[in-house]
């Protein structure tokens, strides 16, 4: 069995920037990802990452757009975090090789990036996770860090409440093997294809969020799913970042109406108005990016002009884009501390998998990348620290031999006329029109009912192919098991808030009510059912 | 409308052999082809193995070969691949080791030639708190470098790869490029030194074709060139086909055409006896047929001040 003193899972931004941490730290790290680090959902990132530089901006200031974004759900502490480690952590990357933008003086260009209310995130072209993900790899490289790519964890090993390592399938070899671990650090990326359409990649299907909670892990946030207001409605959706309406670009009503209230607004905000206009008649709403000039579309976005070519057949300096908001990222995750923490001994998350307690209710563009980088060092040196200090505890062997029958149970020839992509597919379409940017209590309900029908039907099925190797039906199968897992959550925890605050929007309870529920919902397992707990604003950093 | 895809099949637990099967599937009229892959896996075949990941262009994950054509399965159009019928052929790109169906082997084709060319920056010394101040002009050229998706599609144009599976490839070559042609690196000759070993700049045979199978528009041949060209500056040219170009170069330089028989001997390397000897059976061959007559003398050409002349003339303008 291999042994390690930090086990990070995911490849990401903020695995990778972990595990360069961790070992920097002096630890025994390795990587474990169930896809090639440059193919993770890190790359789909385009805006940029912000970081407060020069003399108008500050990270006071920084931290209140922060603040205002989160829509009274972020906690202040954590955000300081964020904001006062930013600069350092975008420098950091400059000097590891990120070709930022220039300006004039060639220092770090900063662009008008959503509610932000300075030029505050630096951007490589309108690739920069691509090219932000490349550099961090190229680090981890350097680092000469043991990666198991193309591994899939099946599940946590826990022993009395401490995470003793994973079990983890080589996708390659077809074996299941246990990783024991003094510390392990979930960096899996969201859960944004509970959602169809969604701007996510196809592995976005929270599986470290449905590890944690069935091994005893809380779930902090879970009903605040940001909706991207620009996307080409595909399915998957063609995100156009919205740094396109900082350079000049327009969003117009089907007359060429400018609608109102759609520049430097937070996502929310900007989804609200978009989606108004369509339900009031309006039709369809367009991005127009001719404003910005054919020449800076082509420099400043040639990615964004190259798919909207290729995938969607249009012409940016030409057209003007129908675009609708689609599901995008969620604020909530695994509930941690400052340091990265659990409730699970020896568990640690970061990234997009975590709630960190940053974004609240609603996350201010930009800031993805900016927690993934600072949060990601953070959570890598504190793991580390922990690890020197753990006492020993051998890996419970035995786990691996229940996985072992687990994995083999759900396995067998079957003819069934259901299937994983028509259970995916209702599920996405549920989530997107009962838990989507707007709710009531007998959608919500409707959508509770109708997620035990297709847990069951989940249940039911079976895997058809017997071999172990690629074997994309098996982790295809675990991968809706947890989404259907988190949906259950999301459902219930946008049920409970009985209020409008951020992404999650009421039409029942339209205003917000900050005397009840400056709150979070944490949820865990109790029993095998979810339970949920308050915990109102204010967690020390 | 009813599309019938024929996809090669490889079995690594069968006998081997790769075969094919035929799946029809009813998909929609704008549907791509990694709509059509999913629903077989889906529907009608749940160990058809192929990857995926951003599912629109941003990745180069499912690169496949899709009736004959290299591409992305994530962003073609069916329509595009269906104008003589409904019948769409996948197979895994060329050139590579195939594990299972189209799931290939990107650690031998890719993932390693890039780790052996180290493609990391080793960072100057200097403020934690202040970047390096560079014009916006040299950042533009490696964010171009740098839109490289990892797709393959360079290597597997290549064509020197089918010959040769150890050449490190355009991709590597080019990732080489971006730490070599970034000023920040501590040591901009390392990325060089490695460029230029056997397997290297020097195996490209400058066909170009990597440059037109690039579908981000990087340029993978030119980038190959500017690293010879730059290991040529910094004086890092030890290998037999630098020492052969030198030598060209040099000969033409001196006397207007090329001396053959300097070529050989200098492309071999003056204290290299071994590679020398094995050059004499083809120096006895030449004398026996008359093409070397005693005594070997190579005297300038008319007109070889003026060559040399445009020689000087471009050296200055180099520097």
């Amino acid at each position: 069995m291999q042994e390690f003193d930090v086990l990070v899972i995911g490849g990401g931004a903020s695995g990778l920037r972990a595990a360069i941490a961790a070992k920097r730290a002096g630890a025994a790290v390795a990587l474990v990802t169930k896809v090639h680090p440059l193919r993770t959902n890190t790359g789909v990132a385009q805006g940029g990452l912000n970081a407060p530089f020069g003399k108008e901006d500050s990270s006071e200031r920084f931290a209140e757009d922060t603040l205002l974004a989160g829509d009274g759900l972020s906690e202040p502490e954590l955000v300081r975090i964020l904001t006062q480690g930013a600069a350092e952590e975008a420098v950091w990357l400059e000097r590891m090789g990120v070709p930022f933008n220039r300006d004039g003086e060639g220092r770090l260009d900063r662009r008008r990036f959503g509610a932000n209310s300075q030029p505050r995130t630096c951007y490589a072209d309108d690739r920069t996770g691509h090219i932000v993900l490349q550099v961090l790899h190229e680090q981890f490289l350097r680092a000469e860090i043991p990666s198991f790519e193309e591994w899939y964890v099946t599940s946590l090993a826990v022993e009395d409440g401490t995470c003793l390592g994973v079990i983890g399938l080589g996708m390659r070899s077809g074996k299941l093997e246990g990783f024991a671990a003094r510390a392990v650090i979930l960096a899996t990326g969201g859960f944004t294809r509970l959602y169809l359409p969604s701007t996510a990649s196809l592995g976005t299907t929270g599986d470290g969020l449905s590890l944690a909670l069935s091994a005893g892990g809380r779930l902090r946030d879970m009903e605040m799913v940001q909706f991207h207001p620009t996307v080409v409605p595909k399915n998957p959706g063609l995100l156009i970042t919205e740094a396109v309406l900082g350079e000049g670009a327009e969003l117009v009503d089907a007359n060429g109406g400018t609608i109102a209230g759609s520049k430097a607004v937070p996502r929310e905000k900007l989804c609200g108005s978009i989606m108004d206009t369509i339900e009031n008649g309006g039709g369809s709403v367009f991005l127009d990016l001719r404003p910005i000039g054919k020449e800076k579309l082509s420099s400043r976005f040639p990615q964004t002009c190259e798919l909207l070519r290729t995938v969607a057949g249009l012409d940016a300096a030409k057209d003007p884009i129908a675009i609708q908001p689609a599901a995008h990222r969620p604020m909530g995750g695994i509930e941690i501390n400052g340091q990265g923490e659990t409730a699970l001994a020896g568990l640690f998350a970061v990234g997009e998998c975590a709630s960190s307690g940053v974004h609240g209710a609603g996350r201010l563009a930009g800031n993805t990348l900016t927690e993934a980088v600072v949060f990601g060092r953070r959570v890598g040196e504190a793991a580390a620290r922990y690890a020197a200090s753990a006492p020993k505890r051998s890996f419970p062997a035995p786990k691996l031999s229940d996985e072992e029958r687990r994995l083999g149970a759900l396995t067998s020839k079957n003819s069934a006329s259901d299937s994983l992509g028509k259970i995916h597919g209702e599920l996405g379409r549920l989530m997107n029109e009962k838990v989507g940017l707007a709710r009531n209590q007998t959608g919500l309900k409707e959508a509770q009912d109708r997620l035990q029908h297709l847990k069951e039907r989940h249940q039911r099925l079976r895997v058809g192919d017997t071999s172990r190797i690629y074997n994309y039906q098996l982790t295809a199968y675990l991968e809706l098991g947890s989404m259907l897992s988190l949906a259950e959550v999301v459902v219930l925890a946008a049920q409970a808030r009985t209020e409008s605050r951020g992404a999650h929007r009421r039409t029942d309870f339209p205003e917000r009510n900050d005397e009840n529920w400056r709150r979070h919902i944490s949820v865990s397992l109790v029993d095998g059912g979810p339970k949920l707990q308050h915990k109102p604003v204010g967690i020390p950093g | 409308m009813q599309i019938t895809f024929k996809v090669y099949r490889k079995d690594p637990e069968g006998n081997g052999k790769p075969g094919r099967s035929e799946y029809t599937v009813d998909l929609s009229d704008d549907a791509t082809v990694m709509d059509g892959l999913l629903k077989i896996r889906d529907e009608l075949d749940g160990t058809l193995a192929f990857r995926a990941s951003c599912l629109r262009g941003y990745c180069g994950e499912c690169t496949m070969r899709i009736s004959g054509k290299s591409t992305f399965a994530c962003t073609a159009k069916v329509s595009a691949f269906t104008k003589k019928g409904p019948e769409i052929a996948l197979d895994p790109i060329r050139n590579i080791p195939v594990i299972k169906d189209l799931v290939f082997d990107w650690d031998a084709f890719l993932w390693n030639k890039i780790k052996a060319v180290k493609p990391w920056l080793e960072p100057r010394e200097g403020p934690a708190n202040e970047e390096h101040r560079l014009p916006d002009a040299v950042m533009k050229d490696l964010r171009q470098v740098m839109s490289c998706y990892y797709c393959g599609l360079c290597d597997e144009g290549c064509t020197v790869l089918p010959v040769d599976f150890d050449f490190l490839g355009p991709a590597a070559l080019t990732k080489a490029y971006r730490v070599a042609f970034d000023p920040r690196d501590r040591d901009g000759k390392e990325r060089l030194r490695i460029a230029e070993q056997p397997k290297g700049v020097w195996d490209c045979v400058h066909c170009f074709e990597a440059s037109e199978h690039c579908p981000r528009g990087i340029a993978p041949t030119e980038r190959i060139v500017a690293l010879r060209d730059k290991a040529f500056q910094m004086g890092i040219s030890h290998e037999k086909v630098a020492r052969h170009h030198q030598s060209f170069a040099a000969s033409v330089k001196e006397s207007g055409w090329v001396d053959e028989g300097r070529l050989a001997v200098e492309s071999e390397g003056l204290t290299n006896i071994k590679g020398l000897m094995k050059l004499l059976p083809t120096a006895a061959k030449a004398l026996v047929r008359g093409k070397a007559p005693l005594p070997y003398v190579h005297s300038k050409r008319p007109g070889a001040d003026r060559i040399k002349k445009i020689f000087e003339k471009g050296e200055r303008e180099r520097k």
